[in-house]
């Protein structure tokens, strides 16, 4: 499968998931209905997953290169997050935001389209590779989830309809992505060393990657000093900026001209 | 990172960072301020054993003063978290700087270079923001560790793994050698240079290149825009590879087809191309038919163009169907290595495989980029890290502490 491909299956499965969305207006009075509707978000969710795979086997690398294709796997991953959530906490709005974020990166890609180039670089022809991007990738994923969380929490409190469930449901998500961003930090070291002969040389994005870094070490000091709930959800909320910067902005700051991480797409 | 507590128990206001915010902000500053004084000189880290000692110096001040004065006020509030936590601001902050202006060389006398932003990372206000960000870490270190209990076991592997990494990396800076080693076939090299300087320096070993190779990929057909220097997309969006049968459309304009494609060819007497005798002088050539709306289809040979061989492109209007080099899939270089001890080793050396050699590490780094696959130069890098062990301890105590990190996030939040 191809990119030619691609604007049905993302149509496809964005039509699921707005259908799946609509439906469950009247899933709470039946369900076969609700049954209904979680066939149609996993099924959007499994249409990309397919396509991913597919791509995969067509392109004959990971599909990891390109800014576009991490836009695929975030677009892939993030709404299985907001599923999850609610699976674990009966959190429910979470997943919209999810399914809105993988909609938004969707149409990006179809705005952007990728060139389809099976050509990997030879310093991308590690075993690192596939681990590295895609830990990232995840703790991106559940790192924005926290972010939304975070502003939606503050929004609810706003309300007078804190909740303590979903506060620490963004904690939680923001521990998860603060874990994996480590991994990714040390295996990008450790392939950095194989690969460019030192494992870090303050290159623009593995800059912004210990900025990134910081700030969630940061988010985890202040909760061991029982920081407001409020200031939690406002860093929290913001504080995925600095992951966005260190994903897309990097290539458009000053620093960026000597980089090794300039990517297409 | 302090063991994890659901937000849900959080509930107090934040205590004690102005003084904290203050004490960092100073460091800053009178980082700054030095750097200013000296024209942007930056620190210079004393190499081994001086950078050695001036660690265990430290180490061994941390160790004697969190334990002897651990009750001192002044001592409590170094090793707290508002100070740590304030450093870890002063430090993104000073990356912030790092990541979003070029660390490059500036006019002397300008301002980005009397205050080192061009080389931040080895700035003054860098140094004692990070010189105080590991007192602070070692403080609390050592008091997570005595007495010690298990429980504590988490704390000690993240927090001890990033400050013997950070450290050794950090101090360990002076002892890395990193240098070129240009190799050409058939001939045998002991000096490497030093980057950027082009100091030359001869090494305790020799390499003798006996081969050095490339393997690219597919060539590719692309519809060249020479007033603009940009290829045009393909419909597909594919990026057309060069076989036999392969057809490219570009909408509007032409569509071309592959009839017959030789990898590695030279021009024939007849004007056709022949198989190269040796395979690495040809160059690929396509036979294609070209189709123009409203006209009937051209057959030609197209090529790539080499050394000694004139591209030939078929013009399209304004634009031109021409034939792209492969981009590399893989270069390599084999190697003879010869100690001045007389130890030989035999070995290939290939990206993302560095050979290890009496200490030293030798990458694949690059070639001659002009001359592509007929390269006959490859450049090799040499680096020595003598304190690489160390830093690599601290990546895997930092990984053990993480994943502790992890089981301990999942239960609590089972519990949850």
């Amino acid at each position: 499968m191809t990119l030619v491909e691609f604007p049905a299956i993302a149509m496809a499965a964005v039509a699921c998931w707005v259908l799946g969305s609509l439906l469950q207006i009247p899933a709470g009075r039946s369900k076969p209905v609700a049954v209904f509707s979680w066939t149609l978000f996993v099924g959007g969710s499994a249409v990309l997953v397919w396509f991913l795979v597919s791509y995969w086997i067509a392109l004959e690398r990971p599909p990891l290169r390109t800014l576009g294709e991490t836009r695929l796997w975030y677009a892939t991953l993030i709404p299985l997050v907001g599923f999850l959530v609610e699976y674990r906490w009966g959190i429910r709005w979470l997943k919209y935001y999810c399914i809105g974020l993988a909609t938004l990166f969707l149409g990006i890609n179809l705005l952007h389209p990728d060139v389809f180039q099976k050509a990997l670089m030879p310093a991308l022809q590690s075993v690192w590779f596939v681990p590295h991007v895609v830990v990232y990738l995840v703790a991106y994923v559940l790192l924005a989830a926290s972010s939304v969380a975070g502003f939606h929490n503050l929004w609810l409190q706003y309300r007078n309809k804190s909740s303590k469930v979903s506060e620490s449901m963004s904690h939680y998500l923001a521990l998860l992505g603060f874990v994996l961003l480590t991994f990714g930090l040390v295996f990008g070291a450790l392939w950095a060393k194989e690969a460019w002969g030192h494992y870090w040389t303050w290159d623009p994005k593995e800059t912004w990657a210990f900025i990134s870094w910081l700030a969630y070490l940061g988010y985890l000091h202040l909760v061991a000093r029982k920081t407001r709930v409020t200031t939690l959800q406002w860093y929290l909320g913001l504080a995925f900026l600095v992951l966005l910067v260190c994903w897309f902005g990097v290539n458009y700051l000053p620093s960026a001209q000597n980089s090794v991480h300039t990517y297409s797409g | 990172m302090q063991s994890s507590r659901t937000t849900a128990d959080a509930g107090t206001a934040v205590e004690g960072f102005g003084g904290a915010a203050l004490f960092t902000i100073f460091a800053i500053v009178a980082g700054f301020a030095v750097e200013w004084l000296t024209a942007g000189s930056g620190i210079v880290i004393p190499r081994w054993p001086v950078n050695f000692l001036f660690l265990a110096a430290f180490a061994s001040g941390i160790v004697a003063v969190g334990l002897g004065m651990r009750d001192r006020p002044v001592v409590a509030w170094m090793g707290g978290i508002p100070v740590g936590l304030s450093l870890i601001v002063g430090l993104a902050l000073l990356s912030f700087i790092g990541g979003f202006l070029p660390q490059d060389p500036a006019p002397a006398g300008s301002m980005v270079a009397r205050l080192r932003l061009n080389s931040i990372f080895s700035s003054w206000p860098f140094a004692f923001v990070a010189f105080l960000f590991l007192g602070n870490l070692g403080f609390s270190l050592l008091w997570k560790t005595i007495p010690f209990r298990p429980a504590n076991l988490q704390f000690i592997l993240f927090h001890g793994g990033f400050w013997i990494a950070l450290s050794c990396g950090l101090l360990g800076s002076s002892d890395l050698q990193r240098l070129v080693i240009p190799l050409y076939e058939g001939q045998e090299s002991g000096v490497a240079y030093e980057m950027p300087s082009e100091q030359p320096l001869r090494l305790p070993y020799s390499i003798y290149l006996k081969d050095f190779e490339i393997l690219e990929y597919v060539p590719q057909f692309a519809l060249y825009d020479p007033s603009t220097d940009q290829v045009i997309d393909e419909k597909s969006r594919m990026v057309p590879e060069v076989r036999k049968g392969a057809r490219a459309v570009w909408p509007g304009i032409v569509s071309a087809t592959v009839l017959d494609f030789l990898p590695d060819a030279v021009p024939g007497k007849d004007g056709n191309p022949v198989l190269a005798a040796e395979g690495h002088k040809g160059v690929p050539f396509a036979r294609i038919r070209v189709e123009l709306e409203g006209q009937p289809a051209v057959e030609q040979w197209i090529n790539g163009g080499g050394p000694g061989i004139n591209p030939q492109f078929f013009p399209v209007g304004n634009y031109f169907i021409v034939i792209a080099p492969g981009q590399p899939k893989a270069f390599s270089s084999s190697v003879l290595i010869r100690g001045n001890d007389g130890q030989r080793r035999v070995a290939t050396l290939e990206v993302n495989k560095p050979v290890d050699f009496q200490g030293w590490k030798l990458y694949q780094m690059g070639y001659d980029e002009k001359a592509g696959r007929w390269s006959t130069m490859s450049l090799v890098e040499a680096v020595n890290d003598p304190w690489l062990p160390a830093v690599y301890l601290g990546f895997f105590m930092i990984m053990g502490g993480n994943l502790l990190f992890f089981w301990k996030g999942i239960k609590k939040m089972e519990a949850a």
